[in-house]
């Protein structure tokens, strides 16, 4: 989903080319990400020696850019990338929603325990596939939205700081879950839910559904957010809520719409969690809301709000996985993986804070003075 | 910092001309406006000089680089010879130099004394030394006279006692020269008087005072130097003695008053628009009553603190506590919110722009159509949740259901730039970036996009520029002769007598006067303004003043 602002309106000079795609990068607040993402590239992407232990020969090979790698990175950063969109646009409107980690686990034992009822080992096992999984889904996107929906009543009829209210909701919801499942793990669900749907294999090893999922979320979030009125009003309230409020916003109305999309995405991620591993438990997306708005203020969304896109989100997820997954391939222990993670984290922030502090002073440069009198007040 | 003095010779004295504080070649800019272009003059030691130009004329920047709460893009500032950077307020501070000015800068929580000695806390281990503290604290509250206690809680103070406080505060550390911030543009007048002649006695002392104000009448009273900005450059530095009033106004406004407001064209009111019947909140205003027709511009005048803001703030809904009634072309209404204001043709243009006014990271454009996207206006909830919101077939509707029609918003707000005469790159450049005239033009675009008949402005002028200015007021006259029923609040008199059909006077939350185009003179407001009859002399000398 290509967020460029500029061009909603086409600028005054159409910029071609390449100018066009440098302006895209700035306006959109990308210029980090997506030159960390190629520095990451290029790190992880080359060909190294390898020592076959069998033969004894030294061998060149490229262990990153294989299909079956390349398939677990698409799959790892899917979950991820879907509760960041989420999480992106939480923070855009002003907010923060620290819960996504316990929805996602709600949403995904509440679903675990129904496919378990009518799997092949359950009370209901003779049931038609054709609405059991159908279901399912919509179970687990209800619980999460209306997880995410609770969040949002939370902020606005107590009008608590959303940090706080998403860190008591974080805990009740994973408590829910934890009393529901009695700290057990559910499995066995219908086939035609987990290798019929998500985990649809094409070729061999290779599983492109959460990928296309993620996509489409991705491309439906930012359609929204630069396409819709309510997109329009979740970046003026994140902007300047007061403003927004006197400008006639219905303020309230947009930030429950925000925080139920928040729980609505961890909810999609707990199906592609559950079709993917077949099982769930309590324990499920633990310390996942860190990661998640750590993919989505790599991203470039701005935790003052007003600032962030869909496309971000998802880039953020890619950098943090990537890394993630390039430290097993370095063969970097993996007691350091954490250190680096953090490290890109902060790199990328800065990144993004260095490139917007150039641009406000060279627009402060290139500020036109006004004229002295216009003709229009002249006497 | 009390060795200062053997650095700099002899600061006390007085009217000596030897230069304590120089500016040299001083340029800043901030995104959209260059606040201060290559600004020098000299401070002499001893004297109080008067810092004056319109608003928007950098004199507030300029105070601030001196205390060290912004630094200059280019240029210097000496200080008794001594080259200083200033990289945060405590270098300023060291330095001798000491900012009073309007907007709290101290911590309203904390009590007087914590305040006044926030900067260096007497310590008795690692512990505060509250009975220094307190000793130090009832020392310096003397000194400048306040009436209040070290224990009580700085947010519940006065202005006028709060500006004591920070005079206190700045003599407390030491200070040798004083920037006083239009330090009376929020009191009364026996406060301003108090402070007066405070500042009087300082300066017999031996302090150097750099006064900003546009206030003639005080500046005559107190200074005996005057700089005149006026765009950001420096226009003249003249001893008051040899200078009168009109001097000076033609200095700050670059050209004679005449120019300076449009000609007015007479109005012809029509109906009711807007009629507010004992309306009364606790603590901000009791009993307002007024109506409002459209083709007029009701002033409204007073004292900052008097209510007239709260009054707007009221009126769309933004007053929890509000009580009394409220018609809108003469059906009454209830409004509990700007969004409720708005749906029955009510817009607010905010005083504070840069909290209320704008969201400063979207574009001039999507800011301009923020309040136009959102007409909804079927009622009940098939009309707005399934039908396309409001007329399905309107051509010039922003919306399809949730869609943005993203032509019609650009051509929506082309049209405004153009009838506005708004100056901007492109409706995409951020609106942080432009110049606070081209920001308020859009903030008003903003109301009138949503199609508001009833429009209220809250200084609608300032923070403009002089062009800007000139235009803003030829609009709201426009928008009156086209039928728009027009309230403006401002403390700049001359706009209220020039633009005005009626002028209201609020003074301590109540109305105290309405006072028809006719018959009303600058005299005639003050008074009503300030409660009492004010000495001619002072009169006659503010009227060109403000």
């Amino acid at each position: 989903m290509p967020t460029e602002r500029a061009g909603q309106w086409g600028t005054v000079a159409r910029p071609t080319g390449t100018a066009k795609r440098s302006l895209l990068l700035k306006e959109t607040g990308l210029v980090g990400v997506v030159l960390s993402l190629g520095l990451l590239l290029t790190v992880f992407g080359g060909a190294m020696p390898v020592r076959d232990r069998a033969t004894g020969q030294t061998r060149t090979v490229n262990r990153f850019l294989r299909a079956d790698n390349l398939d677990k990175l698409a799959k790892n950063t899917s979950f991820f990338a879907i509760m960041a969109v989420g999480a992106t646009v939480v923070i855009i409107s002003g907010g923060i929603d620290l819960s996504v980690g316990s929805v996602y686990c709600l949403a995904a034992v509440c679903g675990a325990m129904f496919l378990n009822r009518f799997g092949p080992q359950g009370a209901g096992a003779g049931a038609s596939a054709a609405w059991v999984v159908p279901a399912a889904i919509l179970l687990c996107l209800g619980i999460g939205a209306i997880a995410g929906l609770l969040n949002g009543l939370g902020v606005v009829l107590l009008g608590v700081h959303p940090f706080v209210i998403t860190l008591g909701t974080m805990a009740i919801y994973r408590g829910v879950a934890f009393v529901m499942t009695r700290a057990q793990a559910y499995t066995h669900f219908p086939p035609q839910f987990t290798d019929g749907l998500i985990r649809y294999e094409v070729g061999h090893n290779l599983y492109p559904v959460p990928l296309v999922i993620t996509v489409v979320v991705v491309v439906l979030a930012g359609v929204y957010l630069k396409r819709t009125v309510t997109g329009r009003q979740i970046f003026a309230i994140g902007g300047n809520e007061q403003a927004a409020r006197y400008s006639g916003l219905p303020v309230e109305r947009v930030k429950l719409k925000v925080y139920a999309f928040g729980g609505l995405a961890a909810g999609i991620a707990a199906v592609i969690m559950l079709g993917y591993y077949g099982a769930a438990s309590s324990d499920a997306g633990k310390g996942y809301e860190l990661d998640v708005i750590a993919a989505a203020v790599v991203g470039g969304a701005s935790l003052s709000g007003g600032r962030g896109s869909a496309l971000g989100a998802l880039l953020g997820s890619l950098i943090i996985q990537m890394i993630a997954s390039g430290i097993i391939i370095l063969e970097i222990d993996q007691n350091y993986s954490q250190i680096i993670i953090g490290a890109v984290i902060v790199a990328a922030v800065v990144l993004d804070r260095i490139s917007t502090v150039l641009r406000e002073r060279r627009l402060a440069v290139t500020a036109v003075p006004e004229p002295e009198i216009s003709e229009r007040a002249e006497p | 910092m009390e060795d200062f003095g053997d650095k700099v010779g002899h600061p006390r004295a007085r009217g000596s001309g030897t230069p304590l504080v120089a500016f040299h070649a001083v340029s800043k800019r901030f995104p959209g406006v260059v606040a201060l272009r290559t600004v020098s003059f000299h401070v002499a030691a001893g004297s109080c000089h008067a810092l004056m130009g319109e608003n928007g004329a950098g004199k507030s920047t300029l105070g601030r680089i001196l205390a060290g709460l912004c630094r200059p893009d280019e240029g210097h500032i000496e200080i008794g010879g001594r080259t200083c950077q200033f990289h945060c307020p405590g270098d300023s501070q060291r330095a001798g130099i000491g900012l009073v000015h309007q907007e709290l800068s101290y911590c309203p929580n904390l009590s007087v004394a914590e305040n006044l000695c926030l900067s260096s806390l007497p310590r008795r281990g690692l512990l505060v030394d509250r009975e220094a503290m307190v000793e130090r604290t009832k020392r310096f509250l003397d000194a400048v006279g306040a009436d209040c206690g070290p224990d009580e809680e700085l947010g519940r103070l006065t202005t006028g006692q709060i500006q004591l406080v920070q005079i206190a505060a700045a003599l407390a550390t030491g200070a040798r020269v004083l920037v006083l911030d239009e330090p009376t543009s929020s009191l009364s007048l026996g406060a301003a008087r108090n402070l007066e002649s405070l500042i009087g006695q300082l300066q017999r002392q031996g302090t150097t005072i750099l006064y900003i104000s546009h206030r003639m009448e005080e500046i005559f009273r107190l200074c005996d130097t005057a700089t005149v900005l006026r765009d950001g450059q420096h226009v003249a530095t003249l001893p008051l003695a040899e200078a009168n009033e009109d001097d000076l106004v033609r200095l700050m406004i670059g050209r004679s008053l005449a120019a300076y407001f449009p000609v007015h064209v007479g109005h012809s009111p029509g109906r009711e628009r807007l009629r507010v019947e004992g309306l009364s909140s606790p603590g901000r205003f009791r009993d307002v009553t007024f109506g409002l027709r459209g083709g007029e511009v009701l002033g409204m005048a007073g004292l900052v603190g008097s209510g007239r803001s709260e009054v707007a703030q009221a009126i769309v809904g933004m007053d929890p506590g509000v009580k009394g009634r409220l018609f809108v072309n003469g059906a009454a209404v209830t409004i509990q919110s700007p969004r409720q204001a708005l749906s029955q043709g009510i817009g607010l243009v905010t005083e504070d722009r840069k909290r209320f006014g704008i969201v400063p990271e979207m574009g001039c454009g999507e800011n301009l159509t923020l309040s136009a996207l959102d007409c909804r206006g079927g009622r009940g909830f098939w009309a707005r949740a399934v039908r396309c919101p409001r007329c399905p077939k309107r051509e010039d509707c922003l919306r399809l259901w949730d869609w943005l029609r993203l032509a019609r918003e650009r051509a929506l707000v082309l049209e405004y730039f153009d009838r506005l005469r708004v100056r901007a790159a492109s409706p995409a450049v951020p609106i942080a970036t432009l110049s606070g005239g081209n920001q308020q033009k859009v903030v008003l675009a903003k109301c009138l996009a949503r199609r508001c008949c009833v429009l209220m402005l809250d200084e609608p002028t300032d923070r403009v520029d002089v062009g800007a200015k000139a235009e803003i007021h030829r609009l709201i006259d426009d928008l009156a002769s086209a039928g728009h029923a027009v309230l403006m609040i401002s403390s700049e008199l001359p706009e209220i007598l020039h633009l005005s059909t009626r002028i209201l006077v609020m003074r301590r939350g109540r109305v105290a006067g309405l006072v028809d185009r006719a018959d009303a003179t600058q005299e005639r407001i003050m008074q009503l303004m300030a409660g009492r009859t004010p000495s001619p002399g002072i009169l006659e000398r503010t009227v060109h003043a403000n």
